[in-house]
């Protein structure tokens, strides 16, 4: 019994735990799961210092949203009337409704925090130079769409900081010239932010985007294994000497027969020594193994400790002081209240100049980077190298700049946009009882 | 296993194990945290309750899980009798039962205001969908409707049963005298008898010379005036100083010093607030006694 | 670490793993079963006792006939159990106005597609004085309440 169960258990399994290298090629080539690992990986993509497996980082969040997500549609309703009371319902009266409803919030909040690591990672290790440029810019959709996502997920419960927070958001969106106005009537599907604005970013949050998002990241893979897998590889590559091997032995035909010769041999500084690889399955699938469990009890323990926030329902009358944007777009709001321009009688928009202007510059500055670097391609694959400092800088500068905005817009503006240190206290506002 | 993944499997091998056991942790940490419950307890004891005093086929009955009076008319979802189990047993269990099992100390006014038909937020306010203490009682910023305790009513100086009052006229708004409002009833009075119409519009009646108080409880607290108030910056504070002497509050005022007591300045207040935006169905609206002049 | 013991922690590690696996599904099917339902209570109060005249009194709202002989009350479902629709009474028995379903005053099946008796709820006097029904629970066909003699 015990022998048979065993034997039922390999055959289920065989391929997560393969006996032999031979094996464990086998298994990248019949699982589902597994076909689209390279039957080995260099130990260099393994390094934890390289990447820091933050792109697989990200995809484990994508799962545990996408799983929370998909529990969490039985129990919403993307109604004005019925939302909010459905997101109490989950909070209170749905078995495990606040755990789920936390780690959802929580793996999205962090989803938002990793992508731009990772993509913070990539452009220090140069690693979108030469045929990566492509991934590059799937990528740079992939951080669009992410942050497309947090920002139409965030207006489902309909509460105050929702609706508040999507205003904010769309007038943003609504400086853009000529197109502004039309791009926030076609978000809000009217004037106001109402039952139409609701309705369609909840189609966008559980369909359109998931969907674009889980497409564009196969493409992402793919391209990885395309490019011939991480840009670590390719530093050191000119180091690496070509070096004639041995011939190998085998069977070649004659007009007199068979007779023992040499066959083709490939050269190229392409092939990976063996002695540097590993095979996918298991040590590859181990690893990704980890980071999940990493990333998800992270979530769950911040779900366990920390409620998603919720305040009041919706209540288009009244605004509360003061309302602010989502903390990844907070950096905006910071700069569309402090760079509006008045020079005599001619105001140039704040809304144009911080919030359309400097984001698009920034988006195209991302987009163009890989074919605007002049940096040698030794510097693929290396952090920090020293011929690309300035670009490193520059980057880092203005990621800091953005979190420096995004710290003061979110712990330092207090009522009526104020600005108070951390450890003054803010005015109470008043209240009517 | 060659060298190379002997290494790797060596160098993850601990730290998967670790965050296996904290997986199993965690994971254990939330059927806990889902089962410790802070109305279980009230549940059971309750039954226990129930069986001690002689209500065996209650008892019997008894199902422990989140109770709820869902009233689709006015949109009530009310879980306070999740913890608040006695609610319904006035007359059968003991008036002095512990709370929160305790019964509902007003019978009469329950024979008029079934738990059925009202459920218990549109009478004492708080969060009726929640089932922690805490969130129910105190939800702080995430709710808008403050339950109405007796620490609330004592910091202006009332009764509970005073200061509810003021959910009382949100339906017995029309009405010019109620049994059991006699601090609305004086207010009432008060408005007639103090000529506050001359200036103040309510209701489509009064002068057009003072700000019109038909919703004079949804005023924003936030645009009013507060820097001659002493004490806490509430909306009821602001027009309770203007009963005393509205002088003092806003020195431009045209508003004379009516100089009334305290209680009857709580009483106008009290009315102030009551005035809302509310709409009920008519079955909710009391009928105007027959012989009411508009 | 000899192999034995390691052989020990993958297994805990392993087991620890699927276990905490197994206990999310767990939770995931609970959460589908609601903990509170937007019906209407299966367990509610009527008028008094004395409100009642005797023979059989259709309660609308609540599909169901409250049935007094001197003082004793019982209660019978109006659901029809073919398909479900309102049966009504006729002074000598109960008929289904959609498929012809008949029944005799006990609620038992006269004729007509019904596949069973009407049912009998339990029925009891609550701590104020009131006919509580409890539509969830159904009792056999004969049973009833008596009311207590005044006092």
């Amino acid at each position: 019994m015990n022998r048979r169960l065993q034997a039922w258990w390999r055959k289920g399994l065989w391929a997560w735990n393969p006996a032999s290298e031979r094996e464990s090629a086998e298994a990248i080539v019949r699982n589902l799961w597994l076909h689209w690992f390279p039957a080995k990986v260099s130990q260099r993509s393994m390094s934890w210092s390289y990447s820091l497996w933050l792109g697989t980082a990200a995809a484990c969040l994508l799962t545990i949203l996408t799983v929370t997500g998909v529990m969490l549609m039985f129990f919403y309703t993307p109604s004005i009337e019925r939302a909010y009371g459905s997101i109490k319902d989950l909070q209170y009266a749905v078995s495990f409704g606040r755990l789920l409803r936390n780690q959802h919030r929580w793996a999205a909040e962090g989803m938002v925090a990793i992508v731009f690591l990772h993509m913070a990672r990539v452009f220090f290790t140069a690693a979108y130079r030469g045929p990566r440029a492509l991934n590059w810019l799937i990528g740079v959709i992939l951080l669009l769409a992410t942050l497309l996502l947090s920002f139409t997920g965030y207006l489902l419960p309909w509460d105050q900081l929702a609706f508040w927070a999507i205003t904010v958001g769309t007038s943003i969106a609504s400086q853009a010239p000529i197109v502004g106005p039309t791009i926030r009537y076609l978000l809000l599907g009217g004037h106001l932010v109402g039952q139409q604005t609701l309705l369609r970013f909840y189609v966008l949050h559980v369909f359109f985007l998931p969907a674009l998002i889980w497409i564009l990241f196969a493409y992402h893979m793919w391209r990885v294994r395309k490019d011939g897998g991480l840009a670590v590889l390719e530093s050191g590559r000119a180091a690496r000497l070509m070096q004639p091997k041995a011939m190998p032995a085998s069977k070649s035909y004659s007009l007199f027969g068979l007779t023992p010769g040499t066959s083709v041999a490939v050269m190229s500084s392409m092939g990976l020594e063996e002695s540097e690889q590993v095979p996918a399955s298991p040590t590859l699938t181990r690893r990704i193994a980890l980071v999940f469990l990493v990333v998800f009890n992270l979530t769950l323990a911040l779900a366990l400790l920390f409620d998603a926030p919720l305040q009041t329902i919706a209540n288009p009358a009244v605004t509360p002081n003061p309302a602010k944007a989502p903390w990844y777009f907070v950096w905006l709001q910071e700069l569309v209240a402090s760079t509006t321009v008045r020079l005599g009688d001619f105001t140039l928009s704040g809304g144009l100049l911080g919030g359309v202007l400097v984001p698009v510059i920034l988006l195209a500055l991302l987009v163009a980077w890989p074919f605007l670097d002049r940096s040698s391609r030794a510097c693929e694959g290396l952090w920090f190298a020293k011929e690309r400092a300035r670009q490193n800088l520059t980057f880092l500068a203005i990621s800091l700049a953005i979190a420096a905005l995004i710290f003061i817009g979110v712990f330092l503006r207090g009522p009526y946009w104020h600005l108070y240190w951390l450890t003054t206290p803010r005015p109470t506002m008043p209240r009517v009882l | 296993m060659e060298p190379l993944e002997q290494k790797f499997e060596r160098r993850d091998f601990g730290w998967l194990f670790a965050m296996s056991i904290l997986f199993f942790g965690l994971v254990a940490a939330g059927l806990w945290q889902e089962y410790k419950t802070a109305w279980r307890p009230y549940q059971e004891r309750f039954r226990l309750v129930l069986a001690q005093q002689g209500q065996l086929r209650q008892a019997r009955s008894f199902s422990v899980g989140i109770q709820q009076i869902w009233i689709p008319d006015l949109g009530v979802v009310d879980r306070c009798v999740t913890c608040h189990l006695g609610y319904d047993y006035m007359g059968v269990l003991p008036a002095d039962l512990a709370q929160p099992l305790t019964p509902h100390p007003l019978p009469a006014l329950i024979h008029h205001h079934g738990f059925n038909r009202f459920g218990c937020t549109p009478c004492h306010g708080g969060q009726g969908w929640a089932t922690e203490t805490t969130a129910a009682h105190d939800p702080g910023d995430s709710w808008n409707d403050p339950m109405l305790t007796p620490r609330l009513a004592a910091s202006y100086q009332m009764t509970v049963g005073e200061l509810l009052q003021m959910r009382c006229n949100f339906c017995h708004r029309q009405e010019q005298t109620t049994p059991g409002m006699d601090a609305i009833n004086l207010a009432k009075q008060l408005y007639q008898t103090k000529k506050c119409a001359v200036c103040h519009m309510v209701d489509g009646r009064g002068g057009h010379s003072a700000p019109e108080l038909t919703y004079e409880g949804d005023v924003n607290p936030e645009l009013l005036d507060f820097s001659h108030l002493k004490g806490p910056h509430t909306l009821f504070n602001w027009e309770y100083q203007h009963f005393i002497a509205a002088s003092a509050l806003l020195p431009t005022t045209a508003m004379p010093d009516y100089g009334m007591t305290p209680p009857q300045a709580r009483a106008m207040t009290l009315l102030m607030l009551s005035w809302k935006h509310l709409t009920y169905p008519p079955q909710y609206i009391p009928a105007p006694p027959p012989n009411h002049s508009p | 670490m000899d192999s034995h013991r390691r052989q020990l922690l993958r297994w805990f590690g392993k087991g620890s793993v699927v276990a905490a696996f197994l206990a999310q599904i767990g939770a995931a099917a609970r959460a589908f079963l609601p903990n509170v339902l937007y019906e209407p209570p299966t367990s509610f109060k009527l008028d008094s006792p004395t409100d009642y005249p005797q023979g059989y009194t259709f309660d609308s709202e609540h599909r169901l006939f409250v049935i007094r002989q001197a003082d004793r009350f019982h209660v019978i479902s109006a659901i029809c159990t073919h398909l479900g629709c309102t049966v009504q009474w006729r002074g000598t028995e109960f008929d289904c106005p959609c498929h012809g379903s008949r029944f005799r005053p006990d609620g038992s099946v006269i004729g007509g597609p019904a596949p069973r008796p009407l049912p009998w709820f339990e029925v009891s006097l609550s701590p104020d004085g009131l006919l509580e029904v409890d539509s969830a629970q159904t009792v056999p066909a004969g049973s009833s309440l008596k009311l207590p003699a005044k006092a």
